[in-house]
């Protein structure tokens, strides 16, 4: 592998672990987030600091992780007190604050942003396979929610919370639990970003940033593991093979969330399932 | 004397202008199948959901086993031991029969956070929901989406999950309208058996026929109001009973 | 005089908010969808403007020919895009029409090109005098199309069939139809309502700034919803209060609060705040 290759591993690792966390918290527990960026930048900052600080590299992934979930924690507070289109502007309204309020600090580097950031030392082919590593850890953790009671309960409360309630699901509580886990996923992979580029500014956690990852989940099929590492991986290629298509990226992007919605709520997975069906029906 | 499993205190609940319960207060002893009625908009969905806190009582109290559970939420009531069946059904559409049913049964891995990630086999929780599919008579459409039944099979649904929480009490709100003449007749002997089994119930019922079958007391409302409260055949027969059905059936005759 | 400034400031920026907002909070009132793609046609509107006025000479018919087109096309975008999805949760139409909006500005990118384009006539560059006060005359000019805008659309509203059929169907669709409204058609009129909004505030922006760019939609998008619900949510008169108050607060928040945060975050500050508070907006009436 080249260069050019490793570096595609590397974006492409980023935007699943991305995606993955997007989808715990919009796919799996219902709850919009239109913000997600703001977490993935909340981590990258802090993992900056503290890997400007010394601090050495399981520490920082750490360090990205947990305070992108705090402030998880705080916004997924907000989605208790308002839901749906409510949530997704809210979680909208974070993002734009983030990204307002970075630019403005000069302890964060303000426009310029952080630089200073050391090596992770582990080489090319080790950083390499520590991206694929987390990708994996985090395909596992999500693939065992989906399993688990969590999972169900999630089902559920993305359904219908009244009705999830009255069966004694505290929804509150797993509701927080989406974001915090979710938040925690994008902070992790916000701290491989700064040690991938050594570099951030805040302009690379705004609204598109957001967007994007949400159309690799809604492509993909909302709450389905492998249909949104699937979209991930392509809607981070495709760009990658063709000029023309780089170009036109935001806009492939924006048209593939408008066919989505509009023709196939269910993304890539839901197709695949009804095509499916229908094979299984004419064989029979 | 010993104390009522339930306990509803003097329960107000206003929507808007609207009144929709007035200081309405009753007991219910642990074991008693009570019956709840009155005419189309007195209140009674209404209280139900005041005693499972999907609605908040704007005064009053309710208290379960001698505790008061007014401020609690409804999920930690149905931890309690209350459970709900919708008069306008509910199931989770996302979710075939069966695995309604099968989260509700787990409500002791659900119930808790740590619990509900640990835990990954279903396998008694999907035993005991085909059980209680069985028992309601819609074993068949197990694995069918709830969007695919008709009204008298989401109905039973109902009733079946809720079941499956292993409710002390249960609140039913309903369930038999929307069924066949047959299917309404085997509901109600279920109920009646897994009430003599000792589930304690509250069953609101349009029929009056099938209520002074089932039940051995009556809770009357009207306009949010109760106005009768005793054993059935003498509520039944009370006037001011009487006088709420019949002035309700005239006027609904005159529009 | 710096307060008078900040105002006047403040007033322009929020007139300008006042006529994008208002046709999303006309949409809002009578579907509950949040159109962010609105933006996208007020960027039309813009170019409309100017290629039309730049081809044939007259401003008029720039302004006329960009509020049909874009009227139309607003009631395109309802019956391909937003009619399917009534019955849909609320954050599809909502996502769609990012997704959408994020296509026109591509498009507008694409196909004018990304750095802009002026009118071919000089910009209203001199200041008019108002007693002590001196204000520019492309910024008079924002304010008195806006007023015009407004004050139109408030008659329209008052005094028309359509102001009638529309507060009738927002109060109760099943009530209106009963009463012989066709509350299909009041949909369609509402999109070409709104639409034609969005194309007279990318025209007077047009004139104030005699620049059109692919992405002048970007700003007044995102911070029109958070003025519709700091407004009440298919509130006219709230938005109206909301896009204004908006405009001052930021003209003041430059300069008071410029050197801790950015100033197009400060309205969705207020929008975080405000969902906190009342959930369903500020001003909204009982559900
Ligand atoms: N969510 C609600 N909002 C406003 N009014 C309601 C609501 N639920 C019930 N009501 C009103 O409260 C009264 C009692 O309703 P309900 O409890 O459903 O009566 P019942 O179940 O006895 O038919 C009715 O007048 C009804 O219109
Ligand atoms: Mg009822």
């Amino acid at each position: 592998m080249g260069a050019y290759e490793l570096t595609l591993v590397a974006v492409v690792s980023i935007n699943v672990m991305l995606a993955l966390g997007l989808n715990l918290i919009t796919g799996f527990c219902g709850q919009v987030s239109l913000g997600h960026a703001a977490f993935f930048g909340t981590g990258a900052y802090a993992a900056a600091l503290m890997a400007a600080a010394g601090w050495p590299l399981p520490v920082v992934l750490v360090a990205g992780g947990v305070t992108a979930a705090v402030l998880g924690l705080l916004v997924g507070f907000t989605s208790l007190r308002v839901r749906e289109d409510f949530l997704a502007i809210t979680t909208m309204g974070v993002g734009f604050v983030f990204v307002g309020f970075v630019r403005k600090q000069g302890w964060l580097g303000a426009e310029m942003g952080l630089t200073n950031i050391p090596d992770h030392g582990l080489g090319d082919i080790g950083f390499i396979l520590m991206c694929l590593g987390l990708v994996a850890a985090m395909a596992a953790i999500s693939a065992h929610i989906k399993r688990s009671w969590l999972g169900f309960g999630f089902a559920a409360v993305a359904d219908d919370e009244a009705t999830a309630r009255t069966l004694g699901i505290n929804v509150p509580l797993y509701k927080l639990a989406a974001f915090v886990i979710g938040t925690f996923l994008a902070g992790v992979a916000g701290a491989v970003y700064v040690y991938f580029t050594r570099f951030i500014i805040p302009g690379a956690f705004g609204f598109t940033v957001s967007i994007s990852i949400l159309s690799m989940v809604i492509v993909g099929g909302v709450g389905s593991l492998w249909g949104v590492i699937v979209a991930a991986v392509l809607l981070t290629l495709l760009p990658e093979f063709s000029r023309v298509i780089n170009d036109y990226k935001l806009l492939l992007y924006g048209a593939l969330i408008v066919l989505t919605m509009r023709f196939a709520p269910d993304g890539l997975a839901g197709i695949v399932t009804s095509l499916s069906r229908r094979l299984r029906r004419s064989e029979t | 004397m010993t104390t009522p499993l339930l306990q509803v205190d003097a329960v107000t609940v206003h929507f808007g202008g609207i009144t929709a319960l007035e200081r309405v207060g009753f007991s219910l002893v642990a074991g008693e199948l009570l019956g709840l009625i009155g005419p189309n908009g007195a209140g009674k969905t209404t209280l139900l959901r005041a005693i499972i806190g999907v609605v908040a009582p704007d005064e009053g109290r309710v208290h379960l086993a001698g505790r008061d559970i007014t401020t609690l939420s409804t999920d930690a009531r149905a931890r309690l031991g209350l459970a709900l069946t919708h008069q306008i059904v509910r199931p989770f559409r996302s979710m075939s029969v069966i695995d309604n049913v099968v989260l509700a049964a787990g409500h002791a891995k659900t119930g808790s956070l740590l619990k509900a990630v640990a835990a990954v086999g279903r396998v008694a929780e999907e035993r005991r929901a085909g059980e209680l599919l069985a028992l309601v008579g819609i074993a068949d459409f197990a694995q069918a989406n709830p969007a695919a039944l008709p009204l008298g099979a989401l109905k039973r649904l109902e009733v079946a999950r809720a079941l499956a929480i292993d409710p002390k009490v249960l609140l039913l709100d309903e369930p038999l309208a929307g069924l066949n003449s047959v299917e309404a007749e085997r509901l109600a002997e279920t109920l009646v058996r897994l009430n003599a089994g000792g589930i304690t119930m509250i069953l609101i019922e349009h029929n009056l026929a099938k209520v002074a079958e089932v039940c051995a007391r009556l809770v009357v409302l009207d306009n949010g109001r109760k106005i009768a409260d005793g054993a059935t055949r003498e509520t039944l027969a009370d006037p001011a009973v009487v006088a709420a059905y019949i002035g309700k059936e005239a006027a609904d005759a005159r529009t | 005089m710096l307060h008078v400034e900040l105002v006047l400031q403040g007033l322009v920026n929020g007139s300008m908010y006042a006529v994008v907002a208002i046709g999303l909070t006309l949409i809002y009132g009578l579907l509950r969808i949040l159109h962010v793609a609105h933006a996208g046609l007020y960027t039309l509107g813009a170019y409309i403007t100017v290629l039309t006025t730049n081809a044939t000479g007259s401003l008029a018919l720039g302004i006329l020919a960009a509020m049909l087109v874009v009227g139309l096309c607003g009631m395109l975008v309802y019956r391909l895009l937003y009619e399917p999805m009534l019955e849909r949760p609320p954050y599809v139409a909502l996502i769609a029409s990012i997704g959408l909006f994020i296509c026109m500005e591509e498009s507008y990118r694409i196909v004018f090109g990304p750095y802009g384009s002026s009118f071919d006539m000089p910009r209203l560059g001199e200041r008019i005098a108002l007693g002590p006060i001196s204000i520019a005359a492309a910024d008079a000019a924002m304010l008195v199309g806006a007023i015009v805008l407004l004050t139109g659309l408030a008659m329209l509203m008052r005094r028309t069939r359509f102001g009638v059929a529309w507060r009738a169907t927002v109060t109760d669709p099943a009530m209106a139809r009963s009463f012989g409204i066709d509350t299909i058609k009041v949909r369609y009129v509402n999109f070409f309502i709104a639409s034609v909004f969005a194309a007279a505030a990318g025209s007077l922006v047009a004139v104030l700034n005699n620049l059109v760019e692919p992405t002048m939609g970007s700003v007044p998008s995102y911070k029109s919803l958070a003025i519709i619900v700091l407004g009440g949510l298919g509130q006219v008169g709230g938005t109206l209060a909301a896009a204004l108050l908006l405009g001052v607060i930021e003209a003041y928040g430059t300069i008071y609060a410029g050197a801790y945060l950015d100033r197009d975050a400060i309205a969705f500050i207020f929008l975080i705040v405000v969902l906190m508070i009342r959930p369903q907006g500020l001003f909204a009436r009982g559900s």
